[in-house]
């Protein structure tokens, strides 16, 4: 692992394109300041780590058996979850 | 999987043919956490099986994420997309966005549901993102589904 000492408001840069920048440091809390493009997903590692490990365990196969759900109420703002071309 | 349970899911579904169009397929450039490779699915529907959905793996259709709009479920869901999200998807309102929720199925019609980093997906341009909640914080990743009593 590379290990570069940096202080306030310094930065690195990774790849040309990518800046991560130091703001503050609080105790043992730094706050890390990064600049990426919109196709360079940046997550907290251990919510990376949760969502990756729920998604494998959700990937299906084939067709299971179903829960039924009690009747839903449409709710406000989002009615009408349709997409063209996706009705039976 | 075992051979039973193939057995129940014909007998509880009369699939229908759902032939796939350009219109519902789903573009995830990034793909799903984990699951970084995988960016075309179609998104399918079953009357028989609302609210739930499927986005099915375009080049793999056995495999698939059962999802559902967990807005329509828990009404107390309120899902704060960050804003660099609304703008990769290119979002001007949220009445622009499907948001699904990826369901985990247990045993004995049991599942849970992630309320945590649901998929939001511009319903115009079909391009969609897992987005991790500013309010994540808030919601669980495998929030229990709610049992009918039927």
């Amino acid at each position: 692992m590379l290990i570069l000492s940096r202080k306030t408001n310094e930065s690195i840069v990774i790849d040309g394109r990518i800046t991560v920048k130091i703001v503050r440091v609080e105790g043992d809390v730094v706050k890390l300041g990064v600049e990426a493009p919109p196709d360079v997903p940046v997550h907290r590692q251990e919510v990376y780590d949760e969502i990756q490990r729920n998604n494998k365990q959700a990937l299906t196969q084939g067709r299971p058996v179903l829960p039924r759900l009690p009747e839903s109420k449409p709710k406000k703002n989002f009615k009408g979850q349709q997409v063209a071309g996706t009705t039976a | 999987m075992n051979t039973c349970e193939t057995i129940e899911t014909a007998e509880a579904v009369e699939l229908e043919t759902v032939t796939v169009q350009n219109e519902n397929i789903v573009d995830l450039p990034l793909g799903l956490l984990g699951f970084e490779q995988i960016k075309r699915y179609a998104l399918l529907q079953n009357k028989h099986e609302s609210p739930f959905r499927w986005l099915q793996v375009i080049d793999q259709p056995d495999l698939a994420f059962l999802v559902l709009p967990a807005l329509e479920v828990f009404p107390e869901y309120e899902p704060d997309v960050p804003a660099e999200d609304v703008k990769f998807l290119g979002l001007n309102s949220p009445d622009d966005a499907l948001v699904f929720n990826i369901v985990t199925l247990a045993a004995k019609g049991a599942g849970t549901v992630n309320l945590k980093g649901p998929i939001v997906i511009n319903r115009f341009t079909l391009k969609g993102k897992q987005v991790v909640l500013a309010n994540a914080s808030r919601y669980s990743i495998q929030h229990p589904l709610p049992l009918s009593r039927k």
